[in-house]
């Protein structure tokens, strides 16, 4: 018997291999597989660059909770807040999973903050790596856009009030504004459409547009390798040229050596992707999602009345990620300073944060001898913060 | 929610109303300077003393210990003047006022005193074994850092009080309406941020003033010195210069600090302006459109002022360096000249609003009004503060570049820019007193705003 069991079990996994083999053949995967996860990787900081995995890992558990609460939302201006009180109040996991929707879009915010915040610090935009950071800071967008558009689909007093604000805010772009308005709200008021298009731009438009760059992002991410501080590169020896040669006549695999500044070609100790980085790197992930496993089902997601586009008293409030631009639209309190400063100002600044790498061309990369980023960003990244907490202030004293 | 102002059973000491406050206008503004001195300064040396370790930097280390020993001086001094102002002051001529303040917000005032202590405790154990703790500099660093932090909150406890004065959430007293009062966290913000930007004028201020005096010295001893020829002389001749390198720098950051945090306080000030309009409104009337309108717009020309002398020792500094194509920073100070002009400009040309309607006279000055539309502000008073942010960040940035190229060179400084740093801590220093005056009388006639008049202290509602 258990000679018949070998022989049925040696006779299987050979059938197994072979189809391995043929499927190999025509598909390159081992290859792909070992290239992915032996690669070198700087060996100082690799906890800070978890925080990348982990924005990817938050991504794809948003598309997995998403795509369980399109199995009962009804994209419709009378059904969309009945399918979610039917979620939360008689599906068993509904308001678990919404949870951690809400939770998830929430952490996704703050480590894809703080991972451009490290990328910003570290100087890892420069050459060869100016398209990754654009990529990415786009990937940013798109995030506070999916978070935006989430918003307003439950369609209770939060996300009409919501709706109605967002829409309108195309209305201060100069000459087109209102066109963009109409065609968001497919009128010139809040009504049916307006959701549809919502629900459109929320499932559709922008996850196909973040999968797209992700997937740019990745692919140079392993074209030129990951880049952690410039410490990795500090020159140890007497002789910073021979030890730059030889590092360079060294570097493993993704490291570019040709054409970018050689003391930056290649980290002084790299080690291997598989085991070192990943183990960290889904120790990181398992946590945040232990964090958003408990949130999501401790702190849920609210869900307010149904909307009542005639009421007098509620009084709309930005989720906590649009408090700043919230705080800048209170300062603004008329129309042309709206224009100004939301479009104006914010658009300038949200422009030089995606062009950064072609704005900063200098081959230093020691936060302290590039003042001329590192001065204006973090002033900026202060004033942000400022103006998140007296948002904060300001909602609370209502 | 009843309130507690409960001192009714005291009597107000009869008295002259405006000496009375004069007094207390006097001493509090004093304290004030002092105490935020030492708030903003004991930030600044734990950020010294954490780059003297990390980058084995004499020279912070040098800072750090001097702040300690600037600090104690002014400390002993302004712990004396507290307790004056409190005892003398606020007890015998504002009894009423602070007995029914201290039951009020007891508890603050409680933490605040504990602060206090440890302050003292802290304060005078680094100062006294700053040499001690050389071997132990993690630990000397932690307790300086303590230091700042306990300065921080003793701030907190007491900007609760300052707060709640002026929005009291319609007398409701309890901890958690006190603390978290419209006012409270923007003027938090406020002061946090502008205690550093003050500490660093102090301490450009001191170092701009040292550095001229050495130069005046040495230009009186100079027709009788005999050429140092001596060792002792050549010595002492080196320890000048090394003196002076050391101010030199030490102006620097200390400007640095000035104006780059300055910056926020454009910001910042607006959005507590912005929350005195919400909710106290009459006195944010009386503060922008009252009787104290041209006083505010004084300020607003001290502020303005702060970032066209920071910019002017910017470019005089890197001049003295011979650093080339200066247009960023003349282009800078063009354009901060031009903002501060926009800003200063009055929006109309009489004692308040008020004023110019009840005369009739409500439009503009070229068709025979008294109004000044260039004054506006909204949009132009608004756009002369972005403009104020941006070029004011621009000059810093364009400094802190030059200087990090090696461009900016320690010790090649002139008397130009030295003179532009005691202009600079004059400038903050009178703001701040400017300042205090405005938020001090937009309250009246309220001394806690809606609660207590200032006339006889009067306690005018019993509550909602």
């Amino acid at each position: 018997m258990a000679i018949l069991a070998r022989y049925a079990l040696r006779r299987l996994t050979r059938r197994i291999r072979r189809g391995y083999r043929w499927f190999d053949e025509r598909t390159g995967s081992t290859q792909l597989v070992f290239k992915g996860l032996y690669e070198a990787v700087p060996k100082r900081g690799a906890w800070a660059y978890t925080l990348g995995s982990a924005t990817l890992v938050l991504i794809l558990l948003q598309l997995f909770t998403g795509i369980f609460l399109l199995l009962e939302y009804i994209p419709s201006f009378d059904q969309a807040w009945n399918s979610l009180d039917f979620l939360q109040t008689s599906d068993r996991f509904g308001a678990w999973v919404r949870g951690m929707h809400l939770w998830g879009a929430y952490v996704l915010i703050l480590i894809i903050g703080l991972h451009m915040l490290r990328t910003f610090l570290s100087a890892s935009y420069k050459r060869p790596r100016e398209l990754n950071w654009v990529s990415g800071a786009v990937l940013f967008f798109l995030v506070l856009g999916l978070a935006i558009t989430g918003a307003m689909l439950p369609m209770d007093d939060a996300g009409y009030w919501t709706t109605v604000v967002v829409t309108n805010i195309p209305h201060y772009i100069p000459f087109v504004g209102d066109a963009i308005r109409t065609l968001w709200r497919g009128g010139e008021f809040v009504g049916p459409v307006t959701l549809t298009r919502t629900f459109a731009i929320h499932i559709w438009i922008l996850p196909f547009l973040l999968f797209s760059f992700i997937g740019a992002h990745l692919y140079l991410l392993r074209r030129h390798g990951e880049f952690g501080a410039w410490v990795n590169y500090e020159l140890t020896s007497d002789d910073p040229d021979a030890e730059v040669a030889d590092r360079v006549r060294r570097a493993e695999p993704p490291y570019p050596t040709k054409r970018i500044d050689r003391l930056y070609a290649a980290p002084r100790k790299t080690v291997e992707f598989f085991p070192n980085q990943l183990y960290k790197d889904t120790l990181v992930s398992i946590v945040l999602i232990a964090i958003i496993f408990v949130m999501g089902y401790a702190a849920g997601a609210p869900l307010d009345e149904r909307a009542n586009p005639a009421t007098l008293t509620y009084v709309p409030t930005p989720e906590w990620f649009y408090l700043p631009l919230d705080q800048l639209l209170v300062l603004s309190p008329q129309a042309y300073l709206i224009g100004f400063g939301v479009f104006g100002l914010v658009g300038v600044g949200a422009l030089a944060f995606i062009l950064l790498p072609f704005l900063d061309r200098t081959h230093q990369r020691r936060p302290l001898r590039r003042p001329q980023v590192l001065v204006p960003g973090l002033f900026l990244a202060l004033l942000v913060i400022v103006l998140a907490v007296l948002g904060v202030n300001r909602l609370y004293n209502l | 929610m009843t309130h507690a102002l409960v001192a009714a059973d005291l009597s107000p000491v009869p008295g002259n109303l405006f000496g009375n406050g004069l007094a207390v206008a006097v001493v509090a503004l004093l304290h004030i300077q002092i105490a935020t001195f030492i708030t903003g300064g004991s930030t600044l040396a734990a950020l010294s003393e954490g780059i003297s370790i990390v980058r084995d930097d004499e020279r912070h280390e040098r800072f750090a210990h001097g702040m300690v020993r600037g600090m104690v001086y002014v400390f002993s001094f302004g712990s004396a003047l507290a307790i004056f102002w409190v005892l003398w002051i606020l007890l015998a001529l504002w009894g009423v006022f602070f007995v029914s303040l201290t039951r009020i917000t007891l508890w603050m005032f409680v933490f605040e005193a504990g602060a206090f202590l440890v302050e003292i405790i802290l304060l005078y154990t680094l100062y006294a074994n700053w040499d001690r703790l050389r071997r132990y500099r993690r630990a000397r660093l932690g307790l300086l850092i303590l230091f700042a932090v306990i300065d921080w909150w003793q701030m907190f406890f007491i900007n609760v009080v300052a707060s709640y004065m002026l929005t009291p959430n319609n007398g409701d007293t309890n901890q958690r309406a006190q603390i978290l009062n419209p006012t409270f966290l923007p003027l938090q913000i406020h002061r946090t941020v502008g205690n550093i930007a003050w500490a660093g004028a102090v301490i450009a201020f001191y170092a701009g003033f040292s550095y001229l005096r050495s130069l005046r010295r040495a230009r009186a001893a100079a027709p009788a010195a005999a050429p140092a020829r001596s060792v002792g002389a050549m010595a002492a001749r080196d320890e000048v210069a090394e003196r002076r390198r050391y101010l030199d720098w030490m102006g620097q950051w200390g400007a640095l600090f000035a104006v780059a945090l300055s910056l926020f306080q454009i910001w910042i000030g607006y959005s507590y302006a912005k929350e005195v309009q919400l909710h106290a409104f009459p006195a944010w009337y009386r503060m922008m459109r009252g009787a104290l309108s041209n006083v505010f717009l004084a300020q607003i020309f001290l502020l303005g002022m702060i970032f066209v002398i920071g910019c002017l020792y910017f470019w005089r500094r890197m001049r003295a360096s011979g650093v080339r194509r200066l247009w960023v920073q003349k282009l800078c100070f063009t354009m901060l000249v031009l903002a501060t002009l926009l800003a200063v400009q009055p929006s109309w040309f009489a004692q308040t609003r008020d004023d110019v309607a009840a005369a009739h006279l409500d439009r503009p000055w070229w068709d025979g009004g008294l109004l000044n539309p260039i004054g506006n502000f909204i949009p132009n008073k608004v756009l002369a503060l972005i403009v104020l942010m941006v070029f004011g960040l621009i000059s810093a940035t364009s400094y802190v570049r030059a200087y990090s190229e090696g461009r900016v060179r320690v010790g090649e400084t002139t008397r130009g820019p030295q003179v532009a740093l005691l202009a600079l801590g004059v400038t903050v220093s009178v703001m701040m007193i400017v300042m205090g005056v405005i938020r001090e009388n937009s309250r009246q006639p309220y001394l806690i705003y809606g609660e207590m008049r200032l006339q006889h202290q009067q306690i005018t509602t019993n509550g909602p």
